[in-house]
Protein backbone atom coordinates (compact mmCIF):
# COMPACT_ATOMS: atom_id res chain seq x y z
CA UNK A 1 0.00 0.00 0.00
CA UNK A 2 2.44 2.56 1.07
CA UNK A 3 4.78 1.50 -1.90
CA UNK A 4 1.55 2.53 -4.18
CA UNK A 5 1.35 5.68 -2.40
CA UNK A 6 4.94 6.78 -2.91
CA UNK A 7 5.70 5.28 -6.46
CA UNK A 8 2.15 5.30 -7.81
CA UNK A 9 0.96 3.09 -10.87
CA UNK A 10 3.28 3.95 -13.42
CA UNK A 11 5.58 6.39 -11.32
CA UNK A 12 2.84 8.61 -10.92
CA UNK A 13 2.84 8.92 -6.32
CA UNK A 14 4.11 11.21 -4.29
CA UNK A 15 7.54 10.54 -4.84
CA UNK A 16 6.66 12.27 -8.59
CA UNK A 17 6.30 15.57 -7.04
CA UNK A 18 10.71 15.58 -6.61
CA UNK A 19 10.65 15.74 -10.40
CA UNK A 20 8.79 19.27 -10.53
CA UNK A 21 10.90 21.97 -11.41
CA UNK A 22 9.10 24.36 -9.28
CA UNK A 23 8.86 21.78 -5.99
CA UNK A 24 12.73 21.62 -6.13
CA UNK A 25 13.16 25.22 -6.67
CA UNK A 26 10.64 26.13 -3.74
CA UNK A 27 12.55 23.64 -1.49
CA UNK A 28 15.88 25.22 -2.04
CA UNK A 29 14.74 28.68 -1.42
CA UNK A 30 13.30 26.90 1.99
CA UNK A 31 16.88 25.84 2.39
CA UNK A 32 18.15 29.13 1.64
CA UNK A 33 15.49 31.06 4.06
CA UNK A 34 16.54 28.77 6.83
CA UNK A 35 20.25 29.30 6.47
CA UNK A 36 19.91 32.37 6.05
CA UNK A 37 18.16 33.21 9.62
CA UNK A 38 20.82 30.78 10.96
CA UNK A 39 23.65 32.35 9.40
CA UNK A 40 22.44 36.33 10.49
CA UNK A 41 22.46 35.97 14.06
CA UNK A 42 26.23 35.56 15.02
CA UNK A 43 26.70 38.70 12.44
CA UNK A 44 24.65 41.28 14.46
CA UNK A 45 26.60 40.31 17.53
CA UNK A 46 29.78 40.67 16.18
CA UNK A 47 28.82 43.97 14.31
CA UNK A 48 27.93 44.99 18.05
CA UNK A 49 30.91 43.79 20.04
CA UNK A 50 32.95 45.89 17.71
CA UNK A 51 31.60 48.90 18.05
CA UNK A 52 31.18 49.01 21.87
CA UNK A 53 35.13 49.18 22.25
CA UNK A 54 36.27 52.32 23.12
CA UNK A 55 33.59 54.45 24.77
CA UNK A 56 33.14 57.16 25.90
CA UNK A 57 30.97 56.73 29.18
CA UNK A 58 30.16 60.63 29.97
CA UNK A 59 28.85 60.69 26.86
CA UNK A 60 26.52 57.63 26.88
CA UNK A 61 25.26 59.20 30.09
CA UNK A 62 24.37 62.03 29.18
CA UNK A 63 22.42 61.06 26.44
CA UNK A 64 20.97 58.16 28.71
CA UNK A 65 19.71 60.20 31.20
CA UNK A 66 17.99 62.40 28.89
CA UNK A 67 16.24 59.47 27.29
CA UNK A 68 14.95 58.54 31.06
CA UNK A 69 13.60 61.86 31.72
CA UNK A 70 12.07 62.46 28.16
CA UNK A 71 10.39 58.65 28.94
CA UNK A 72 8.99 59.68 32.35
CA UNK A 73 7.40 63.12 31.15
CA UNK A 74 5.95 60.72 28.27
CA UNK A 75 4.60 58.34 30.98
CA UNK A 76 3.03 61.61 33.05
CA UNK A 77 2.24 63.44 29.79
CA UNK A 78 -1.04 63.47 29.98
CA UNK A 79 -1.46 64.77 33.71
CA UNK A 80 1.11 66.86 33.29
CA UNK A 81 -0.38 68.84 29.59
CA UNK A 82 2.01 71.19 27.49
CA UNK A 83 3.29 73.40 30.09
CA UNK A 84 3.95 70.71 32.70
CA UNK A 85 6.05 68.54 30.14
CA UNK A 86 7.56 72.09 28.73
CA UNK A 87 8.55 73.05 32.28
CA UNK A 88 10.06 69.37 33.35
CA UNK A 89 11.64 69.15 30.08
CA UNK A 90 13.64 72.48 29.93
CA UNK A 91 15.85 72.30 32.18
CA UNK A 92 16.57 68.64 31.29
CA UNK A 93 17.30 69.90 27.60
CA UNK A 94 19.59 72.69 29.04
CA UNK A 95 21.56 70.88 30.80
CA UNK A 96 21.81 67.73 28.24
CA UNK A 97 22.01 70.32 24.96
CA UNK A 98 24.43 73.06 23.69
CA UNK A 99 21.42 75.09 22.31
CA UNK A 100 23.18 78.01 21.63
CA UNK A 101 25.59 76.16 19.50
CA UNK A 102 23.02 74.74 17.75
CA UNK A 103 21.37 78.02 17.14
CA UNK A 104 24.71 79.42 15.78
CA UNK A 105 25.08 76.39 13.25
CA UNK A 106 21.44 76.06 11.78
CA UNK A 107 21.68 79.42 10.16
CA UNK A 108 25.35 79.35 8.81
CA UNK A 109 27.10 82.15 7.45
CA UNK A 110 24.64 84.52 8.80
CA UNK A 111 25.31 84.44 11.85
CA UNK A 112 28.12 87.08 11.54
CA UNK A 113 25.79 88.98 10.11
CA UNK A 114 23.50 89.13 13.08
CA UNK A 115 23.77 92.17 15.57
CA UNK A 116 23.69 91.18 19.44
CA UNK A 117 20.18 91.83 19.66
CA UNK A 118 19.62 89.23 17.20
CA UNK A 119 22.10 86.73 18.37
CA UNK A 120 20.01 86.61 21.47
CA UNK A 121 16.68 87.00 20.26
CA UNK A 122 17.28 83.85 17.88
CA UNK A 123 19.29 81.75 20.84
CA UNK A 124 16.30 82.38 22.51
CA UNK A 125 13.64 81.79 20.15
CA UNK A 126 15.14 78.85 18.85
CA UNK A 127 15.99 77.06 22.23
CA UNK A 128 11.80 77.95 23.27
CA UNK A 129 11.11 75.86 20.01
CA UNK A 130 13.51 73.25 20.73
CA UNK A 131 11.83 72.58 23.87
CA UNK A 132 8.16 72.98 22.28
CA UNK A 133 8.84 70.33 19.97
CA UNK A 134 9.98 68.13 22.84
CA UNK A 135 6.95 68.60 24.91
CA UNK A 136 4.75 68.37 21.89
CA UNK A 137 5.97 65.43 20.32
CA UNK A 138 6.57 63.32 23.31
CA UNK A 139 3.65 63.76 25.23
CA UNK A 140 2.06 60.80 25.56
CA UNK A 141 2.53 56.79 26.33
CA UNK A 142 1.22 53.76 26.16
CA UNK A 143 4.16 52.58 28.50
CA UNK A 144 5.19 50.08 25.95
CA UNK A 145 7.92 52.99 24.58
CA UNK A 146 11.59 52.40 25.60
CA UNK A 147 15.15 53.60 24.35
CA UNK A 148 17.64 50.67 23.93
CA UNK A 149 21.19 51.76 23.28
CA UNK A 150 23.16 50.13 20.66
CA UNK A 151 26.41 51.54 20.18
CA UNK A 152 28.44 54.12 20.18
CA UNK A 153 31.53 55.84 18.12
CA UNK A 154 33.62 58.62 17.94
CA UNK A 155 34.41 61.18 14.90
CA UNK A 156 37.69 62.23 13.42
CA UNK A 157 37.37 65.62 15.01
CA UNK A 158 36.72 63.78 18.81
CA UNK A 159 32.99 64.08 18.57
CA UNK A 160 31.00 61.07 19.66
CA UNK A 161 28.23 59.74 18.28
CA UNK A 162 25.26 57.44 20.74
CA UNK A 163 23.58 54.97 18.28
CA UNK A 164 20.11 54.15 20.24
CA UNK A 165 16.60 52.67 19.06
CA UNK A 166 13.10 53.87 20.58
CA UNK A 167 11.37 51.22 20.76
CA UNK A 168 7.09 51.68 20.40
CA UNK A 169 4.21 49.61 20.56
CA UNK A 170 3.55 46.90 17.39
CA UNK A 171 7.33 45.87 16.91
CA UNK A 172 7.88 49.29 15.50
CA UNK A 173 11.53 51.02 16.15
CA UNK A 174 12.56 54.21 14.84
CA UNK A 175 16.81 54.93 15.33
CA UNK A 176 17.91 57.33 17.17
CA UNK A 177 21.11 58.90 16.91
CA UNK A 178 22.72 61.57 18.73
CA UNK A 179 26.06 63.51 17.93
CA UNK A 180 27.55 64.97 21.10
CA UNK A 181 30.68 67.12 21.04
CA UNK A 182 32.89 68.16 24.18
CA UNK A 183 32.09 71.82 25.39
CA UNK A 184 35.00 72.22 28.40
CA UNK A 185 34.98 69.32 29.81
CA UNK A 186 30.90 68.72 29.53
CA UNK A 187 29.34 66.40 26.38
CA UNK A 188 26.53 68.06 25.05
CA UNK A 189 24.17 66.59 22.63
CA UNK A 190 24.23 68.95 19.10
CA UNK A 191 22.31 66.98 16.96
CA UNK A 192 19.48 64.07 16.51
CA UNK A 193 19.44 61.77 13.95
CA UNK A 194 15.97 60.01 13.58
CA UNK A 195 15.96 57.53 10.93
CA UNK A 196 18.86 59.05 9.14
CA UNK A 197 17.26 62.48 9.39
CA UNK A 198 19.70 64.49 10.91
CA UNK A 199 17.56 67.35 12.97
CA UNK A 200 20.59 70.16 12.08
CA UNK A 201 20.75 69.24 8.91
CA UNK A 202 17.01 69.48 7.80
CA UNK A 203 16.56 73.00 10.46
CA UNK A 204 19.73 74.52 8.38
CA UNK A 205 18.55 74.16 5.08
CA UNK A 206 14.58 75.74 6.00
CA UNK A 207 16.34 78.09 8.21
CA UNK A 208 19.12 79.67 5.64
CA UNK A 209 16.80 79.75 3.05
CA UNK A 210 14.06 81.85 4.71
CA UNK A 211 16.54 84.21 5.40
CA UNK A 212 18.07 84.72 2.63
CA UNK A 213 14.73 84.46 0.81
CA UNK A 214 12.48 86.74 3.50
CA UNK A 215 14.96 87.82 6.32
CA UNK A 216 15.49 87.31 10.01
CA UNK A 217 12.36 89.20 10.88
CA UNK A 218 10.01 86.53 8.86
CA UNK A 219 12.10 83.59 10.89
CA UNK A 220 11.41 84.64 14.31
CA UNK A 221 7.65 85.42 13.45
CA UNK A 222 7.55 81.74 11.82
CA UNK A 223 9.10 80.04 14.72
CA UNK A 224 7.05 81.93 16.91
CA UNK A 225 3.95 80.82 15.33
CA UNK A 226 4.81 77.31 15.62
CA UNK A 227 5.91 77.37 19.27
CA UNK A 228 2.52 79.02 19.93
CA UNK A 229 0.66 75.97 17.77
CA UNK A 230 1.92 73.53 19.90
CA UNK A 231 1.46 75.07 23.39
CA UNK A 232 -2.50 76.31 22.06
CA UNK A 233 -2.70 72.06 21.16
CA UNK B 1 -4.02 35.67 -19.44
CA UNK B 2 -5.40 38.57 -21.68
CA UNK B 3 -5.72 40.50 -18.99
CA UNK B 4 -1.63 40.15 -17.90
CA UNK B 5 -0.75 40.47 -21.50
CA UNK B 6 -2.89 43.86 -21.40
CA UNK B 7 -1.34 45.19 -18.70
CA UNK B 8 2.09 44.78 -19.59
CA UNK B 9 1.73 46.78 -22.95
CA UNK B 10 -0.17 49.09 -20.49
CA UNK B 11 3.09 49.43 -18.13
CA UNK B 12 5.39 50.05 -21.37
CA UNK B 13 3.11 52.22 -22.45
CA UNK B 14 2.83 54.26 -19.45
CA UNK B 15 6.61 53.33 -18.62
CA UNK B 16 8.36 54.56 -21.92
CA UNK B 17 8.65 57.94 -21.76
CA UNK B 18 9.44 58.39 -18.16
CA UNK B 19 12.87 56.18 -18.88
CA UNK B 20 13.41 58.55 -21.74
CA UNK B 21 12.43 61.63 -19.09
CA UNK B 22 15.01 59.93 -16.92
CA UNK B 23 18.07 59.56 -18.81
CA UNK B 24 17.02 62.96 -20.25
CA UNK B 25 17.28 64.58 -16.35
CA UNK B 26 20.98 61.85 -15.64
CA UNK B 27 22.56 63.16 -19.00
CA UNK B 28 21.69 66.66 -17.65
CA UNK B 29 23.77 66.04 -13.88
CA UNK B 30 25.66 63.26 -15.65
CA UNK B 31 28.84 64.00 -13.04
CA UNK B 32 30.71 62.44 -10.88
CA UNK B 33 28.54 60.46 -7.98
CA UNK B 34 30.37 61.67 -4.98
CA UNK B 35 29.75 65.61 -5.97
CA UNK B 36 25.91 64.60 -6.57
CA UNK B 37 25.15 62.39 -3.46
CA UNK B 38 23.90 63.29 -0.46
CA UNK B 39 21.40 66.06 0.78
CA UNK B 40 21.60 70.03 -0.15
CA UNK B 41 24.59 70.73 2.87
CA UNK B 42 27.61 69.17 1.32
CA UNK B 43 27.01 69.86 -2.24
CA UNK B 44 25.17 73.16 -3.43
CA UNK B 45 21.61 73.34 -3.39
CA UNK B 46 21.55 74.08 -7.06
CA UNK B 47 23.29 70.86 -8.32
CA UNK B 48 20.31 68.87 -5.78
CA UNK B 49 17.38 70.95 -6.59
CA UNK B 50 18.39 72.49 -9.95
CA UNK B 51 14.35 73.25 -10.70
CA UNK B 52 13.06 74.37 -7.22
CA UNK B 53 11.17 76.87 -9.44
CA UNK B 54 9.14 73.92 -11.16
CA UNK B 55 9.18 71.68 -8.21
CA UNK B 56 7.89 74.49 -5.81
CA UNK B 57 5.14 74.97 -7.92
CA UNK B 58 4.40 71.48 -8.15
CA UNK B 59 4.58 70.49 -4.64
CA UNK B 60 1.73 73.65 -4.54
CA UNK B 61 -0.57 71.52 -6.84
CA UNK B 62 0.25 68.19 -4.84
CA UNK B 63 -0.22 69.97 -1.43
CA UNK B 64 -4.30 71.07 -2.71
CA UNK B 65 -4.60 67.97 -4.64
CA UNK B 66 -4.12 66.38 -1.03
CA UNK B 67 -6.04 68.61 1.00
CA UNK B 68 -8.94 68.73 -1.24
CA UNK B 69 -8.77 64.99 -2.37
CA UNK B 70 -6.32 62.39 -0.67
CA UNK B 71 -6.62 63.68 2.78
CA UNK B 72 -10.66 63.54 3.10
CA UNK B 73 -10.40 60.12 1.12
CA UNK B 74 -8.15 58.49 2.96
CA UNK B 75 -9.61 60.12 6.56
CA UNK B 76 -12.64 58.86 5.41
CA UNK B 77 -10.58 55.23 5.07
CA UNK B 78 -9.37 55.55 8.47
CA UNK B 79 -12.29 56.35 10.04
CA UNK B 80 -14.38 53.53 8.49
CA UNK B 81 -12.06 50.96 8.53
CA UNK B 82 -11.17 49.18 11.89
CA UNK B 83 -7.34 49.01 12.85
CA UNK B 84 -6.64 45.57 12.80
CA UNK B 85 -8.06 45.86 9.40
CA UNK B 86 -5.62 48.90 8.53
CA UNK B 87 -3.02 46.62 9.91
CA UNK B 88 -4.03 43.66 7.85
CA UNK B 89 -4.56 45.81 4.42
CA UNK B 90 -1.01 47.27 4.87
CA UNK B 91 0.85 43.83 5.49
CA UNK B 92 -0.76 42.22 2.82
CA UNK B 93 1.16 45.14 0.39
CA UNK B 94 3.75 44.69 2.25
CA UNK B 95 3.76 41.13 1.89
CA UNK B 96 3.57 41.82 -2.19
CA UNK B 97 5.92 44.45 -1.80
CA UNK B 98 8.89 41.96 -0.43
CA UNK B 99 8.94 40.33 -3.84
CA UNK B 100 10.56 43.04 -5.09
CA UNK B 101 12.72 43.02 -1.85
CA UNK B 102 13.67 39.78 -2.86
CA UNK B 103 14.93 40.95 -6.26
CA UNK B 104 16.66 43.66 -4.94
CA UNK B 105 18.47 41.66 -2.07
CA UNK B 106 19.93 39.41 -4.64
CA UNK B 107 20.88 42.49 -6.91
CA UNK B 108 22.87 44.24 -4.72
CA UNK B 109 24.64 40.72 -3.59
CA UNK B 110 23.11 40.60 0.09
CA UNK B 111 22.29 36.91 -0.04
CA UNK B 112 21.86 36.13 3.70
CA UNK B 113 19.77 38.69 3.52
CA UNK B 114 17.79 37.90 0.25
CA UNK B 115 17.04 34.52 2.22
CA UNK B 116 15.28 35.73 5.27
CA UNK B 117 12.99 38.00 2.70
CA UNK B 118 12.28 34.61 1.04
CA UNK B 119 11.52 33.21 4.07
CA UNK B 120 9.30 36.33 5.59
CA UNK B 121 7.26 35.92 2.12
CA UNK B 122 6.39 32.30 2.62
CA UNK B 123 5.96 32.62 6.14
CA UNK B 124 3.32 35.43 5.76
CA UNK B 125 1.88 33.68 2.82
CA UNK B 126 1.23 30.51 4.62
CA UNK B 127 1.04 30.94 7.94
CA UNK B 128 0.03 34.68 7.86
CA UNK B 129 -2.97 34.44 5.93
CA UNK B 130 -2.06 35.13 2.82
CA UNK B 131 0.23 37.92 4.26
CA UNK B 132 -2.26 39.72 6.48
CA UNK B 133 -0.66 38.79 9.31
CA UNK B 134 3.05 39.53 9.51
CA UNK B 135 4.11 36.15 11.19
CA UNK B 136 7.63 36.78 10.31
CA UNK B 137 8.30 39.60 12.21
CA UNK B 138 7.26 38.13 15.17
CA UNK B 139 9.03 35.09 14.71
CA UNK B 140 12.63 37.75 14.50
CA UNK B 141 12.84 37.72 10.55
CA UNK B 142 12.69 41.26 10.10
CA UNK B 143 11.69 43.00 7.40
CA UNK B 144 14.17 45.49 5.15
CA UNK B 145 13.73 48.08 2.94
CA UNK B 146 14.80 47.84 -0.63
CA UNK B 147 13.89 48.81 -4.08
CA UNK B 148 15.78 49.15 -7.64
CA UNK B 149 16.15 52.83 -6.39
CA UNK B 150 18.85 51.94 -3.62
CA UNK B 151 19.93 49.21 -6.26
CA UNK B 152 21.04 51.22 -8.48
CA UNK B 153 23.00 53.94 -5.95
CA UNK B 154 24.55 50.69 -4.95
CA UNK B 155 25.57 50.26 -8.62
CA UNK B 156 26.88 53.61 -8.83
CA UNK B 157 24.39 55.38 -10.71
CA UNK B 158 24.57 58.94 -9.27
CA UNK B 159 21.22 60.24 -7.26
CA UNK B 160 20.80 62.93 -10.10
CA UNK B 161 18.19 65.73 -9.42
CA UNK B 162 15.32 66.32 -6.63
CA UNK B 163 12.10 66.28 -8.95
CA UNK B 164 8.48 66.81 -7.39
CA UNK B 165 6.18 65.03 -10.14
CA UNK B 166 2.71 66.47 -10.19
CA UNK B 167 0.53 63.82 -8.57
CA UNK B 168 3.42 61.43 -7.86
CA UNK B 169 5.39 63.34 -5.43
CA UNK B 170 9.05 63.52 -4.57
CA UNK B 171 11.08 61.35 -6.43
CA UNK B 172 15.00 62.09 -7.60
CA UNK B 173 16.68 61.37 -11.10
CA UNK B 174 17.93 57.97 -9.96
CA UNK B 175 14.30 56.91 -8.57
CA UNK B 176 12.42 57.43 -11.68
CA UNK B 177 13.86 54.25 -13.21
CA UNK B 178 13.48 53.01 -9.82
CA UNK B 179 10.07 53.43 -9.47
CA UNK B 180 9.58 51.53 -13.08
CA UNK B 181 11.50 48.70 -12.01
CA UNK B 182 9.49 48.58 -8.61
CA UNK B 183 5.65 48.91 -10.29
CA UNK B 184 6.55 46.34 -12.81
CA UNK B 185 8.01 44.09 -9.98
CA UNK B 186 5.23 44.67 -7.79
CA UNK B 187 2.03 41.44 -8.02
CA UNK B 188 0.21 44.25 -7.10
CA UNK B 189 0.26 45.94 -10.75
CA UNK B 190 -1.21 43.13 -12.37
CA UNK B 191 -4.13 43.20 -10.42
CA UNK B 192 -7.10 45.36 -11.18
CA UNK B 193 -8.25 48.92 -10.17
CA UNK B 194 -10.15 48.50 -6.54
CA UNK B 195 -6.47 47.19 -5.66
CA UNK B 196 -4.59 49.98 -6.88
CA UNK B 197 -6.89 52.16 -4.98
CA UNK B 198 -6.72 50.59 -2.23
CA UNK B 199 -3.36 50.38 -2.54
CA UNK B 200 -2.99 54.37 -3.07
CA UNK B 201 -5.52 55.01 0.20
CA UNK B 202 -2.90 52.67 2.30
CA UNK B 203 -0.35 54.20 1.16
CA UNK B 204 -1.73 57.66 2.27
CA UNK B 205 -3.35 56.70 5.62
CA UNK B 206 0.20 54.82 6.41
CA UNK B 207 1.71 58.43 5.27
CA UNK B 208 -0.95 60.33 7.66
CA UNK B 209 1.87 60.53 10.95
CA UNK B 210 4.53 61.97 8.84
CA UNK B 211 2.44 64.68 6.93
CA UNK B 212 1.04 65.71 10.15
CA UNK B 213 4.46 66.39 11.64
CA UNK B 214 5.21 68.09 8.45
CA UNK B 215 2.83 70.39 8.76
CA UNK B 216 3.36 70.88 13.05
CA UNK B 217 7.01 71.31 12.62
CA UNK B 218 8.16 72.85 9.26
CA UNK B 219 8.80 76.27 8.65
CA UNK B 220 9.41 75.81 4.87
CA UNK B 221 7.51 72.34 4.25
CA UNK B 222 9.23 72.85 0.82
CA UNK B 223 12.42 72.45 1.89
CA UNK B 224 11.71 70.48 4.55
CA UNK B 225 10.16 67.22 2.64
CA UNK B 226 13.12 67.76 0.15
CA UNK B 227 15.62 67.44 3.05
CA UNK B 228 13.80 64.40 5.03
CA UNK B 229 13.46 62.78 1.41
CA UNK B 230 16.94 63.04 0.62
CA UNK B 231 18.06 62.09 3.94
CA UNK B 232 15.87 58.99 4.44
CA UNK B 233 17.02 57.89 0.84
CA UNK B 234 20.40 57.90 2.14
CA UNK B 235 19.95 55.99 5.22
CA UNK B 236 18.42 53.10 3.29
CA UNK B 237 20.57 53.24 0.53
CA UNK B 238 23.47 52.48 3.02
CA UNK B 239 20.73 50.17 5.46
CA UNK B 240 20.59 52.99 8.12
CA UNK B 241 24.52 53.05 8.47
CA UNK B 242 25.09 56.10 6.56
CA UNK B 243 29.02 56.45 7.16
CA UNK B 244 30.11 59.58 8.68
CA UNK B 245 31.89 60.63 5.44
CA UNK B 246 28.78 60.42 3.09
CA UNK B 247 27.16 63.27 4.93
CA UNK B 248 24.67 61.52 6.90
CA UNK B 249 25.60 62.04 10.48
CA UNK B 250 28.74 64.32 10.56
CA UNK B 251 29.20 66.43 7.71
CA UNK B 252 32.92 65.67 8.10
CA UNK B 253 32.92 67.31 11.44
CA UNK B 254 33.63 70.81 9.94
CA UNK B 255 29.77 71.08 9.95
CA UNK B 256 29.70 71.74 13.93
CA UNK B 257 32.36 73.35 14.07
CA UNK B 258 32.33 76.51 16.39
CA UNK B 259 34.20 79.10 13.67
CA UNK B 260 32.62 76.90 10.91
CA UNK B 261 30.02 79.78 10.54
CA UNK B 262 32.51 82.78 11.03
CA UNK B 263 35.14 81.13 8.89
CA UNK B 264 36.03 81.48 5.34
CA UNK B 265 33.65 84.80 4.69
CA UNK B 266 36.51 86.71 3.96
CA UNK B 267 36.83 85.32 0.94
CA UNK B 268 33.85 85.48 0.05
CA UNK B 269 32.58 88.06 -2.06
CA UNK B 270 29.83 90.28 -0.80
CA UNK B 271 26.99 88.88 -3.28
CA UNK B 272 28.25 85.92 -1.83
CA UNK B 273 27.38 86.30 1.67
CA UNK B 274 24.19 88.32 0.69
CA UNK B 275 22.97 85.55 -1.26
CA UNK B 276 24.27 83.36 1.15
CA UNK B 277 25.46 79.49 1.44
CA UNK B 278 27.55 78.85 -1.19
CA UNK B 279 28.87 77.16 1.74
CA UNK B 280 28.62 74.11 -0.78
CA UNK B 281 31.53 75.52 -2.66
CA UNK B 282 33.46 76.34 0.63
CA UNK B 283 32.39 72.41 1.97
CA UNK B 284 33.20 71.33 -0.90
CA UNK B 285 36.48 72.40 -1.11
CA UNK B 286 37.22 71.81 2.67
CA UNK B 287 36.11 68.21 2.13
CA UNK B 288 37.92 67.62 -0.70
CA UNK B 289 41.52 69.10 1.39
CA UNK B 290 39.84 66.29 4.30
CA UNK B 291 40.29 63.66 1.64
CA UNK B 292 43.12 64.69 0.34
CA UNK B 293 44.74 64.68 3.82
CA UNK B 294 43.48 60.97 4.74
CA UNK B 295 44.98 59.97 1.40
CA UNK B 296 48.29 61.77 2.40
CA UNK B 297 47.86 59.84 6.17
CA UNK B 298 47.40 56.55 4.17
CA UNK B 299 50.34 56.94 2.03
CA UNK B 300 52.18 57.85 5.19
CA UNK B 301 51.68 55.01 6.70
CA UNK B 302 52.01 53.05 3.60
CA UNK B 303 55.79 54.36 3.10
CA UNK B 304 56.55 53.37 6.88
CA UNK B 305 54.87 50.06 6.38
CA UNK B 306 57.30 49.34 3.65
CA UNK B 307 60.21 51.16 5.03
CA UNK B 308 59.64 48.40 7.77
CA UNK B 309 59.35 45.79 5.28
CA UNK B 310 62.65 47.11 3.54
CA UNK B 311 64.38 46.83 6.54
CA UNK B 312 63.49 43.98 7.97
CA UNK B 313 64.45 41.94 4.74
CA UNK B 314 67.58 43.99 4.46
CA UNK B 315 67.96 42.70 8.06
CA UNK B 316 67.23 39.03 6.91
CA UNK B 317 69.56 38.96 4.10
CA UNK B 318 72.08 40.56 6.37
CA UNK B 319 71.83 37.60 8.54
CA UNK B 320 72.61 35.18 5.60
Amino acid sequence: MMSYVFYGKDGGGILKIFKHRKFMAGLFILFFSVNGMLVAEPESKVAKLEATIETTPEAKAVVLTFQKKLLSVMEQGEALGFKGRYDTLEPAILKSHDLARVARIVVGKVWKGFSDVQKKTFVDVFSRFSIASYAHNFKESSGEESFEYEAEEKTARGGVIVHSTFMLPNNKKVKFDYMLKNKSGEWLIINVIANGVSDLALKRSEYTSILEREGFDALIAKITEKIDNYTNQ
Amino acid sequence: MRLFRHHNIRLILLYTPTFFLFFLLVGCAGKDPIDIEGTSIDVSEQEVDPYEGFNRKSYAFNQVLDAYLAEPVSDAYLWVTPEFMQLGISNFFNNLKDVNVVLNDLMQGKFVQGGQDVGRILLNTAAGLGGLIDVASSVGLEKHDEDFGQTLAVWGVPQGPYIVLPVIGPITGRGVPGAVFDTAANPTSYIGYPVHLLQMLNARATAQGSLRFIDEAALDPYIFTRESFLQYRNNLIYDGNVPVEAGGLDFDDEFYDDDFAEEGSHSLSESEILSGFSVSSESQKKKKSAIDKRIEDMRFKLELKEEKKSKISAGSSGAI
